[in-house]
C-alpha cells in the first residue's frame, strides 16, 4: 500500500520502519531533513509538504507532539486536505495523544470533506514503538477500523475500536491517569521506605506478590531502584497528557483529585528541571521536596 | 470625556452607571437590548456594533465573561478595532475589565498596540456590592503614562487602584487573587462541615473564628452565607470555576505547581458536575457534603 507517515520523531520513526519491512511504500514529510535518514535504506518517497503526502498515499499516519500541530498538518495550508481535495477515499490516522475534543472537531472537519479520520493514541512508549508491542486505542467508523487494523498489526501487539470519534483519546486519557497517579505512588512507595529506613528493593519484591502489583511497580519500579533515569517517556510529555485530562475534566464538570494532584506534580518536575528525564524522575522530585536526597 | 461601555452584566452596569452620572458621555452596546435599558434611560447613547461604539468614544470600557468573549468585542468582525483609528475613529485606550487568561491579555494588548491603540488589564475583585458602591480593588497592567490617563475613571470606580506592571500583570494579580479567595471558601466549607459534622453550632464557630488569627473577608462574608445556607449567588460559581481553568492553565504553561489551587478546581469541577454553577461559591458547602455520612 502507499502509506503517508509525518511526525518521525522517537515514536513515529520506528513505527512507519515497521511498516516499510512489512513491504509498504512510504510517502514521507518531515520538518527536519534529518528525520529522514533512517529511510535511506526502504522504499521511502520525500515531499515538500503533508498536502503532498495526501496526494501520494491511500492512508496516512500522523504521530505529533500536541493538537495544534495535527490541525495544522491536517486542515491548515499546505495540509493534508488540501493535497486530497481530488481524491475520495483518503483515510488519516492520527496516533499522536491529543484532546478528545479537538479529535472530534479534526474528525468532523475532514468527514465533510470527504475523508475518514481515525484517532488511534498508543501506550508503550518508545520501546514498544520499536519492538511492535504497543497498545493501540482507537475512536472511529467500524470500517476504516477494519481497513487499517493489519497496519495496526505491524506496529503494536493490541488494537481496540474504543468507539465513534474521539474515544480512543479518551481511553488514552484514562491510561495517562492511570500511569500518572502509578508512577507518582510507586515513587513515594519507596521514598517512604527508605526515609523509614527500609529497603525499597526488598519492599518491591515482597510487593510484586501481592494486590498492590502492577507493571508499572515492576518494570517502572525497577528503573527508579536503578536510578535510570533516562527517557523512556519524557516527563513533559506526561505533563502534556495530563494537562488535556485536566481540561478535560473541567469541560465536564467532573472531580479527579487524584489526577489534579498528579498534574502539580509534574508542572513541579518540568519546572525544576526533570522535564526531559523520564517520568519515573518523580521519585527525584519527592526526594528533593521532602529532603531526603 | 467620551467613553464606551461594553459588557453591562451584574459587574459592568453599576461601573457603567458610575462613569455616566460623573457626566461623561457613554457609548454602550449590548448583545440584549434590555441589558442597556436603565443607562439609554439616563443619558447614555446605544449603538449596533462595537465598532460603532469606537467610532464615538476614545475610551473603552470592556466587561465580559471569558476571553473568547474579550477577544470577539475587540478583534472581532464587528468588532473594536474596526472602527479604532483605522476606522476613522477616536478610539485610543481600552480598558478591559473582565478576568481573562493573562496571555489572552498580552496577546490583544500586542494586536491593538500594532494599530496605535493602547491597553489596561484591569481585573478588580469585590464583587456587586464593591461595584455598586465604587469601592473595587483595580489590578492593572499596562504602561503607566495610560494608566495615568485613565486614573481619574478608575477612581470614580473604585477605592484601590494598583499598577502591577505590564501587560498581563493585571491579570496575572486577579489569578492570584482567585487562587488566595477560592482556596478560603474551601477552607471555610470545610471548617463550616466539621463543625456540623460534629454537632457543634457552625454560626458559633464562624463567630469565634472572626475574633482571631482566623478572621478573614472569606470567613465573614461566605462563611454568613454557609450558616444560613443561603446558596444564592453573590458571585455566580461558574465564574470561580472559569478563572480556575485559567490559572490551572498558566501554571501548566508556567511549569508552576500549585497543589491546593489543584484540589480546588476540583472541587469546583465537582460544583458544576452538581449543576450548581449559577449559585453562590458558598455551594463548596454541598459539594463537602456530599461526600459525607452528614448531608
Amino acid at each position: 500500500m502507499q502509506i503517508g507517515f509525518i511526525g518521525l520523531g522517537l515514536m513515529g520513526c520506528p513505527m512507519a520502519l515497521h511498516l516499510a519491512r512489512a513491504g509498504h511504500s512510504l510517502h514521507l514529510w518531515a520538518r527536519r531533513p534529518a528525520s529522514l535518514e533512517p529511510f535511506k535504506e526502504v522504499d521511502a518517497h520525500t515531499h515538500a509538504s503533508a498536502a503532498e503526502v495526501a496526494k501520494h498515499a491511500e492512508i496516512v499516519i500522523t504521530m505529533v507532539a500536541d493538537g495544534p500541530d495535527v490541525v495544522q498538518v491536517c486542515l491548515g495550508e499546505g495540509g493534508l486536505s488540501e493535497g486530497a481535495a481530488d481524491k475520495s477515499g483518503l483515510i488519516i490516522v492520527d496516533m499522536s495523544t491529543i484532546a478528545p475534543a479537538v479529535a472530534r472537531d479534526i474528525g468532523a472537519k475532514l468527514a465533510a470533506e470527504g475523508i475518514e479520520f481515525l484517532d488511534a493514541p498508543v501506550s508503550g512508549g518508545e520501546a514498544g514503538a520499536k519492538a511492535a508491542t504497543l497498545t493501540i486505542m482507537v475512536g472511529g467508523k467500524a470500517a476504516a477500523f477494519e481497513k487499517i487494523k493489519p497496519l495496526f498489526d505491524k506496529m503494536g501487539k493490541s488494537s481496540t475500536l474504543i468507539g465513534d470519534c474521539g474515544a480512543g483519546q479518551v481511553a488514552k486519557a484514562c491510561n495517562q491517569i492511570l500511569t500518572g497517579v502509578g508512577v507518582a505512588a510507586v515513587a513515594e512507595a519507596f521514598n517512604f521506605a527508605r526515609k523509614s529506613g527500609v529497603d525499597p528493593a526488598r519492599v518491591r519484591e515482597a510487593l510484586l506478590g501481592g494486590f498492590a502489583y502492577s507493571k508499572i511497580l515492576e518494570n517502572h519500579g525497577q528503573r527508579m531502584l536503578d536510578r535510570n533515569f533516562k527517557p523512556g517517556f519524557k516527563a513533559w510529555m506526561h505533563q502534556k497528557d495530563l494537562r488535556i485530562v485536566m481540561e478535560e475534566a473541567h469541560k465536564l464538570g467532573l472531580m479527579l483529585p487524584g489526577a489534579a494532584a498528579t498534574a502539580q506534580m509534574f508542572n513541579a518536575m518540568v519546572g525544576s528541571g526533570l522535564g526531559e528525564e523520564d517520568s519515573i524522575a518523580m521519585l527525584k522530585l519527592l526526594e528533593r521536596m521532602s529532603g531526603s536526597e | 470625556m467620551k467613553l464606551g461601555f461594553i459588557g453591562l452584566g451584574a459587574m459592568g452596569l453599576p461601573l457603567a452607571g458610575h462613569l455616566l452620572k460623573a457626566g461623561h458621555a457613554l457609548a454602550v452596546w449590548s448583545r440584549r437590548p434590555e441589558a442597556s435599558a436603565s443607562l439609554l434611560a439616563a443619558g447614555a447613547r446605544g449603538y449596533a456594533s462595537p465598532a460603532e461604539v469606537a467610532r464615538h468614544a476614545e475610551i473603552v470600557f470592556t466587561m465580559v465573561t471569558g476571553s473568547e468573549d474579550v477577544a470577539a468585542v475587540v478583534l472581532g468582525e464587528e468588532g473594536l478595532i474596526r472602527g479604532g483609528r483605522s476606522g476613522n475613529g477616536q478610539f485610543s485606550t481600552l480598558v478591559d475589565m473582565s478576568t481573562i487568561a493573562p496571555e489572552m491579555a498580552r496577546q490583544i494588548a500586542t494586536r491593538l498596540g500594532e494599530l496605535g491603540i493602547r491597553m489596561l488589564d484591569a481585573p478588580v475583585s469585590g464583587g456587586v456590592t464593591a461595584a455598586a458602591n465604587a469601592t473595587l480593588s483595580i489590578m492593572v497592567g499596562g504602561p503607566a503614562e495610560t494608566l495615568a490617563q485613565v486614573r481619574p475613571l478608575f477612581d470614580l470606580l473604585g477605592k484601590t487602584i494598583v499598577h502591577v506592571g505590564e501587560n498581563g500583570a493585571g491579570q496575572v494579580a486577579k489569578a492570584c487573587n482567585q487562587m488566595v479567595m477560592v482556596a478560603a471558601i474551601q477552607a471555610c466549607a470545610e471548617a463550616m462541615h466539621l463543625a456540623a459534622a460534629s454537632a457543634v453550632d457552625p454560626l458559633k464557630v464562624q463567630l469565634a473564628l472572626l475574633g482571631g488569627a482566623a478572621g478573614s473577608r472569606v470567613l465573614e462574608v461566605f462563611g454568613v452565607r454557609m450558616v444560613n445556607r443561603d446558596f444564592a449567588a453573590g458571585v455566580e460559581a461558574r465564574l470561580h470555576h472559569k478563572d480556575f481553568g485559567i490559572l490551572l492553565n498558566e501554571a501548566h504553561r508556567l511549569a508552576c505547581p500549585l497543589p491546593i489551587a489543584a484540589l480546588v478546581g476540583q472541587q469546583l469541577n465537582a460544583l458544576m458536575g452538581h449543576g450548581w454553577g449559577r449559585d453562590d461559591s458558598a455551594s463548596l458547602l454541598r459539594v463537602a457534603e456530599v461526600g459525607s455520612a452528614r448531608q
